[in-house]
């Protein structure tokens, strides 16, 4: 209640106030404080329901009759009206008030029970329109950002990059890679360079470049870790891992990955996607701002997108590597018989998964490695390497 | 003699808690567009509870409209950061070789839009504020709030964080002068350098712990971590003693109009106590529930027949269960956070507001209603003070 002591009766020594036996509404003498949405001094105000209207009479002056059809209960107060009473306005926004407080509770509940909730009252003439129209404009804006503008500015950029920023960026990237890479704290994953080993990947890097042209010279690694995989990163590094080469058949698959890895390096892939994302993350994260896990809606949605762009750019570095392959007298299929070992062995990703990943899936790529083979033609020379450097690629790491 | 007028906090951890669990489920289950509506009622349910004088504060601010002000800003702000970020990050690929540059660079031309965003949405908040049916106000200064902001936080770095007070007596002062209540200006009176005392305190566990981290940083003796164990937590204890002494000092020397001062004696001791064991109880209920969220979860795999090994789960099952968990202890985490941690504070705080002589508020009148556009879009973005 009010500390305000403004000379009027107070309705807490009325008699009728908030017994339980109170008599019908008509009846009592009620007195609350109405506010005229002009002032902020509380008036006492003595409320009569006449017909279908209420009627709040001040001390002086003439009484304010609103209708009932009128009021509003304003939504969403703390406490409930049984401990804080209700406050009542006008449907058509006008800033008076009428506070109930709790003690009066047979009134508070008969006007909640026939009184509408009060909906919010728009300050912005015609708003549900412009919400339609301008989340339409928002909506695709941030598309338009996201799938177009972002993409189309990193490739840009991209071809802008000077040679040396990138090739530095690559050996830090490569750095980075190899500590984060390694179990033990503090170390980083030992690069694999018996010189038999090295002479044989040279080789089989030589035959393969001959009949391509990169934008930096390559550096091809082979990295001393279980991972079957293999990646380009900025600035001509490629990475093949010893799991890979273990996991190989034939020398044949191998260079069919540093082929399809070559076609990364031809065209900046790893530079572009690098300034690709610094864009996204940035757009993401005000979408998906502070709701309670919206950091995980924010990868989420960042693993979808990028994964819709690095699937293509592998179709892409595929069709590279089948090209390059035949043109170095070498099987394109050797491609396809690798994704199949992979396959076989870890399975395909489908369904719902198959859309974050960021590769396509290994069924299609088989397929496309198989039309590649129809498609290129290729006069078989000499193997890729002998049997015996063969032997010497798969321990290179000793 | 009229009696000063005090304040009441009618809020209770139970009805808060149903209610905002309420919305929470509906923020996550709607991909967060219910956000807009969560903080609207929310905020009508803060104000409501708090009553100077026994009338109820009111927010009549539209769901709809945060909607359209969140998308604005959205539009606004991917152009800049999508577009600034790439070429940044290519300048700094470019010259820097490597990200970092970036980063920072990214982080800093976003500055100003913080400070802006900030006040914008204080604003908004304000302009749909209303005590016995009279409006709050701020005045437009969005801009300047942030020029001010940067030069006064420059000041603060300048001098190792010594002018502290400075920065924090004059970022009020700038707000509360451009604040209105209904046609009644608010001013803020009294001196920066009272602050100083509060402040010290925490200024010198500061200093002691940046000297710390030099010292380690020197002669890598891990004994200087040790210090830190102690110059951390004396820290946080001290900021917590400055925030609090702050707030009574500059709230007791607020005017509303010519005639109207405010007074404000929160106690350190207890809001202290709301930080400890309101966080202590956040801790433990969350991790009650999260062991039983884990607990079903893994029943309801059992009883679908991954008995043997709980990896072999399919990726259809497992996703969906993981999200539903990961979820569920979010949403808790923010809603205890809310009920044993905020609303004690807002409690508190707001139990220990007065006003000196209510009467006089007869002079003032109602002013106009302030239409808006981005109705705190900007801080809703950028996640800066949007938060209840």
């Amino acid at each position: 209640m009010s500390d305000f002591e403004n000379g009027l009766p107070d309705p807490r020594q009325s008699k009728f106030g908030a017994s339980k036996d109170s008599k019908p509404l008509a009846e009592e003498q009620i007195f609350l404080d109405y506010f005229d949405g002009n002032s902020a001094i509380p008036r006492r105000v003595e409320l009569r329901i006449e017909g279908t209207f209420l009627s709040l009479t001040p001390a002086e002056g003439p009484p304010v009759r609103w209708h009932l059809a009128d009021l509003r209960r304003v939504p969403d107060q703390a406490g409930g009206k049984d401990a804080s009473g209700i406050v009542l306005a006008l449907k058509d926004g006008s800033a008076q008030r009428l506070y109930i407080p709790a003690d009066h509770k047979n009134l508070a509940n008969a006007l909640s029970i026939k009184t509408p909730v009060q909906s919010a009252q728009p300050t912005v003439p015609g708003i549900r329109y412009k919400l339609l129209g301008l989340s339409t404009a928002a909506i695709a804006s941030v598309a338009f950002i996201l799938f177009v503008l972002v993409p189309l500015l990193a490739d840009q950029l991209a071809e802008f990059l000077p040679v040396e920023g990138e090739q530095a960026l690559g050996d830090v990237t490569f750095e980075q890679i190899r500590t984060a890479l390694n179990q033990d704290a503090g170390g980083s994953v030992q690069i694999c360079e018996r010189a038999v080993g090295q002479a044989a990947l040279e080789k089989m890097t030589t035959r393969l470049s001959k009949h391509a042209s990169f934008p930096f010279p390559l550096k091809v690694h082979v990295l001393q870790h279980e991972m079957i995989n293999a990646f380009a990163l900025p600035g001509g590094h490629i990475i093949l891992f010893e799991g890979l080469i273990k996991s190989a058949d034939t020398a044949e698959e191998v260079a069919a990955v540093l082929a399809h890895e070559m076609g990364h390096v031809a065209s900046r892939d790893a530079t572009r996607g690098a300034l690709r994302s610094a864009g996204l993350i940035g757009v993401l994260g005000l979408v998906f701002g502070d709701f309670a896990g919206g950091t995980l809606a924010l990868f989420l949605a960042n693993q979808l997108i990028e994964a819709q762009y690095s699937q293509s750019v592998e179709v892409k570095a595929d069709d590279y590597a089948a090209r390059l392959l035949a043109d170095a007298g070498l099987p394109p299929e050797a491609l396809g018989v690798f994704f199949r070992r992979l396959r076989d062995e870890f399975g395909d990703e489908e369904g719902l998964v198959a859309h974050f990943s960021s590769h396509p899936a290994l069924r299609d790529r088989m397929q496309a490695a198989a039309e590649a083979g129809r498609r290129n033609d290729y006069n078989p020379t000499s193997s890729v390497l002998t049997v015996a450097e063969w032997a010497d690629l798969r321990r290179i790491c000793g | 003699m009229v009696r000063p007028l005090r304040t009441e906090f009618v809020g209770d951890r139970a009805g808060l808690f149903r209610f905002a669990m309420k919305l929470s489920a509906l923020t996550v289950l709607t991909l967060g567009l219910y956000r807009c509506w969560m903080k609207t009622r929310l905020r009508r349910w803060y104000w409501s509870a708090i009553r100077p004088g026994g009338h109820p504060m009111e927010y009549v601010g539209d769901p709809l409209e945060k909607l359209l002000g969140f998308l604005i800003a959205v539009v606004f702000l991917a152009f800049y950061i999508g577009i600034f970020n790439l070429i940044l990050m290519f300048l700094s690929f470019s010259l820097w070789e490597g990200n970092f540059v970036g980063y920072a660079a990214s982080f800093i031309v976003i500055i100003p839009v913080l400070f802006f965003a900030k006040y914008r949405a204080r604003r908004y908040l304000l302009a749909r504020t209303r005590w016995r049916g009279i409006r709050f106000g701020l005045e437009p200064a969005a801009w300047r709030y942030s020029m001010v902001a940067m030069v006064l936080w420059a000041i603060t770095l300048l001098s190792a964080g010594a002018l502290w007070p400075l920065m924090t007596f004059h970022l009020e002062k700038f707000r509360t002068n451009r604040t209105w209540f209904g046609s009644a200006k608010l001013s803020q009176g009294g001196r920066w350098y009272k602050l100083i005392v509060p402040a010290t305190p925490a200024l010198v566990s500061l200093w002691i712990s940046l000297g710390l981290v030099a010292g380690y940083g020197a002669t890598e003796d891990p004994a200087f971590i040790g210090g830190l164990f102690l110059s951390l937590p004396a820290l946080g204890v001290f900021w917590v003693y400055y925030r609090v002494a702050a707030f009574r000092y500059l709230q007791s020397n607020k005017m509303i109009g010519d005639d109207v001062a405010m007074t404000a004696t929160p106690r350190f001791w207890r809001i202290f106590g709301i930080y400890v064991w309101g966080n202590v109880a956040v801790g433990f209920i969350l991790g009650i529930v999260a062991s039983v969220v884990f607990f079903v979860l893994v029943v309801i795999l059992l009883i679908l027949g991954f008995s043997e090994d709980l990896s072999d789960a399919p990726v259809y099952l497992a996703f969906p269960l993981g999200l539903l968990g990961y979820f569920a202890v979010f949403v808790f985490w923010d809603v205890l956070t809310q009920v044993f941690v905020r609303m004690p504070l807002l409690a508190h705080y707001a139990e220990s507001i007065g006003i000196t002589d209510p009467m006089a508020l007869s002079a003032l009148s109602q002013r106009d209603c302030d239409a808006f556009l981005d109705a705190g879009g900007f801080a809703e973005a950028l996640d800066v003070g949007a938060a209840i």
